[in-house]
């Protein structure tokens, strides 16, 4: 490229945060007479008010046609130079930030020198890359103001629900023949003893009074193609069906397993040891007095965090590490429903430590003046369950007690069972969705992005996501809404420039790129006869794993090109003169 | 090794009901104790509860060195009845060990 830039270089002080350990004004004099750079100032804060008006005014008077600031990370102020950049009506993608403070002052407080001669080390390659840079847009997508919800259990349903109220159409998904999950199975549930099945058919009452709702019971979501805003979907329903939409965008909300203990976990496979769930359904079917095998239940043991929070060096394979949130409250309340039926019943908990936070602590207090003992053992040291002379017993080491070995004998052993990820693999494999280590699906990020996922338009919700409680699973299925109406009530999205290109007169459609595409974002077309390689716009996500796979040498990352890249490092390896 | 007897403490709650399962052994009462009774209340109670008899037997001096001076029970983040519990246990181990007041 010999067309001749204009380029307008900013060394930033950061009041002393770069300025105390890189000598900024020796920085700005090495790159002032370089190739194209036309202005090369210092200032205070490149971020103010004043210095942003600067930038501006010197943009527009010298005609510059490239930006660098030489400031702090990318993170911080890049949207805020690149909004400088467009008021100075410079295309916002020729600027470029070359962050000074995170990746040299900062790091390098001890070397001045070393420091500075660094410092013109990364200005320069800044430099280099906004000299190759070329006007890019935003890509912009109509979007359809519908969405798809898959799975019909409370974070589903509450989901459609408040997306037909925005004055969206929603389809939902249930792979089951009636709608309702876990919830539609249980009875009291904490904290307010509602009946699950009440909370279902109060949902389902309000879904049959919307009429931009559509369920389909006995179907399975098989085809996903388009993308975010616009995506097409297949969907099978009963008898070999099925129906196609396009949808804006996808809520899943397919909920979890409950974990199944391996066969002598705890004595799981002996008669009168259970699982939380199991136990929940006989306390919940119990009439008046609570009974197991023809006999009134006298005595009861909770094992808790089986399957959960599992040792990662111990013999199981592939431990689950996480802790499943809601156990600890479902089996306090469970002991609580257990007195009121029959308060004479002696109940053990044995724990590892208590989780029944927030407002569920009040439940274990309660326990404690319902006749619950709660014994503590220590994680190297778990219950053991024997059957002795043809009943059940548990031996403990009471931590609170000077780790006493203790023997108790039960009618009945509960095992606090935990939350496993579902089951889900065709239909992650449709959705394209990435799954954590803890085999739950992936948000992008715990804190600020905890819905959102890779493939844009696709949001993760409930317990799909990880562990919750019932309200948790609303407040998630909630928050999946307003993301998900946010991008289809504006009526379009816009998304960044950097993505794949294909040199069609070099490709020769081999067809590896379409293979290292995690995002299916590669197909193949005719091009003046030729079949070459094109990007799906919306789907790339200029990840670049294609451009090593190209044997041509024919895709390049707009923004990113291999010459960009090249210039950097050449700008980065040149001895500082 | 001891077995966890849930009848006991139906025995010892003849004179007023034995309650302490509120009880989180924070240990608040181990260490207001002005007679550095270092059993009572947090451990007796916890033997009481889970059946433990010869365990609460063999500590029977410090069931009765207690002054009953309520310093526990007043800061018991739990208001267990401390001092109810411990007449309890005395009134059993009276009655039941020694083979008091029954003529």
């Amino acid at each position: 490229m010999s067309d001749k830039r204009r380029i307008g270089v900013y060394v930033c002080h950061c009041g002393g945060n770069i300025s105390d350990y890189v000598d900024v004004e020796q920085v700005r004099d090495a790159v002032k007479d370089d190739q194209d750079v036309i202005i090369s100032k210092n200032v205070m804060f490149a971020c103010s008010d004043a210095t942003q008006q600067e930038i501006i005014e010197d943009i527009e008077r010298e005609k510059l046609d490239g930006l660098v600031v030489a400031s702090c990370s990318p993170t911080l102020h890049l949207q805020t130079f690149k909004a400088v950049a467009q008021r100075a009506n410079l295309n916002p993608y020729q600027y470029t930030q070359v962050n000074l403070r995170e990746q040299c002052s900062w790091t390098h407080r001890n070397n001045m020198e070393s420091a500075t001669e660094k410092g013109i080390k990364l200005v320069r390659a800044g430099i280099a890359r906004t000299r190759l840079t070329e006007p890019l847009t935003n890509i912009r997508i109509e979007t359809k103001p519908r969405t798809l919800v898959i799975g019909a259990g409370v974070a589903g349903l509450r989901a459609a629900l408040a997306l037909a109220d925005l004055g969206l159409a929603v389809f939902v998904v249930e792979k089951e023949s009636e709608v309702g999950g876990w919830t539609k199975k249980w009875g009291k549930m904490f904290p307010n003893n509602r009946l699950g099945n009440d909370t279902i058919e109060y949902l389902l009452e309000q879904v049959k009074q919307r009429e931009n709702i559509t369920l389909f019971t006995d179907a399975e979501l098989i085809e996903k193609g388009g993308n975010v805003g616009d995506f097409s979907i297949k969907i099978r329903v009963k008898e070999g069906e099925t129906v196609s939409l396009d949808v804006g965008a996808i809520i899943v909300a397919t909920g979890f397993d409950s974990y199944e203990p391996f066969d002598g976990e705890y004595g799981y496979g002996l008669n009168g040891v259970v699982t939380l769930p199991q136990f929940k359904e006989m306390v919940d079917k119990s009439n008046g007095s609570l009974n197991f095998n023809d006999h009134q239940v006298k005595n009861i043991a909770y094992i808790y965090c089986v399957g959960s929070r599992q040792p990662e060096d111990g013999e199981i394979e592939n431990p689950n590490l996480y802790c499943s949130r809601y156990c600890c409250s479902a089996a306090v309340h469970t002991a609580s429903c257990v007195a009121d039926i029959d308060p004479n019943i002696n109940q053990y908990h044995l724990y590892r430590d208590m989780r029944t936070y927030g407002k569920y602590e009040v439940m274990f207090e309660n326990a404690g003046k319902k006749k619950s003992l709660f014994i503590r053992f220590d994680d190297e040291s778990s219950p053991e369950v024997e059957v002795s002379n043809g009943a059940l017993i548990v031996k403990v080491n009471d931590a609170l007690d000077g780790g006493e070995e203790i023997e108790i004998g039960a009618d009945l052993i509960v095992l606090v069972t935990g939350m496993v990820p579902r089951e889900n693999e065709s239909l992650t494999n449709v959705l394209k969705i990435p799954i954590g280590l803890d085999g739950f699906y992936n948000e992008i990020h715990p804190k600020l992005r905890p819905v959102e996922t890779v493939v844009d338009g696709v949001f993760i919700s409930g317990t799909s996501q990880g562990p919750k409680t019932l309200a948790e699973s609303v407040t998630s299925s909630l928050s999946a809404v307003s993301k998900s109406a946010a991008l289809l009530m504006k009526g379009y999205v816009d998304l960044e420039p950097f993505i794949a290109e294909v040199d069609t007169d070099k490709c020769v459609w081999c067809g590896e790129c379409e293979k290292s595409c995690p995002y299916g974002a590669i197909e193949k077309v005719v091009c003046d006869t030729k079949e070459v390689a094109t990007i799906i716009p919306a789907l790339c996500k200029g990840g670049g794993v294609c451009i090593p796979d190209c044997p041509e040498d024919a895709i390049e990352i707009k923004g990113y090109t291999d010459q960009q890249i090249r210039s950097m490092i050449d700008a980065l390896a040149k001895e500082v003169a | 090794m001891s077995k966890v007897n849930p009848d006991f403490v139906e025995k010892i709650s003849g004179f007023t009901e034995f309650n302490a399962y509120a009880c989180i052994n924070c240990g608040s009462c181990t260490a207001l104790c002005p007679m550095g009774i270092d059993l009572l209340p947090r451990r007796m109670f916890r033997h009481v509860m889970l059946g433990f008899e010869d365990k609460v037997l063999e500590n029977t001096e410090e069931v009765f060195s207690c002054l009953l001076c309520k310093m526990c029970e007043e800061n018991c983040p739990k208001e267990v009845p401390i001092v109810e519990n411990i007449k309890s246990i005395r009134w059993y181990i009276n009655r039941d060990i020694f083979k008091l007041g029954r003529g």
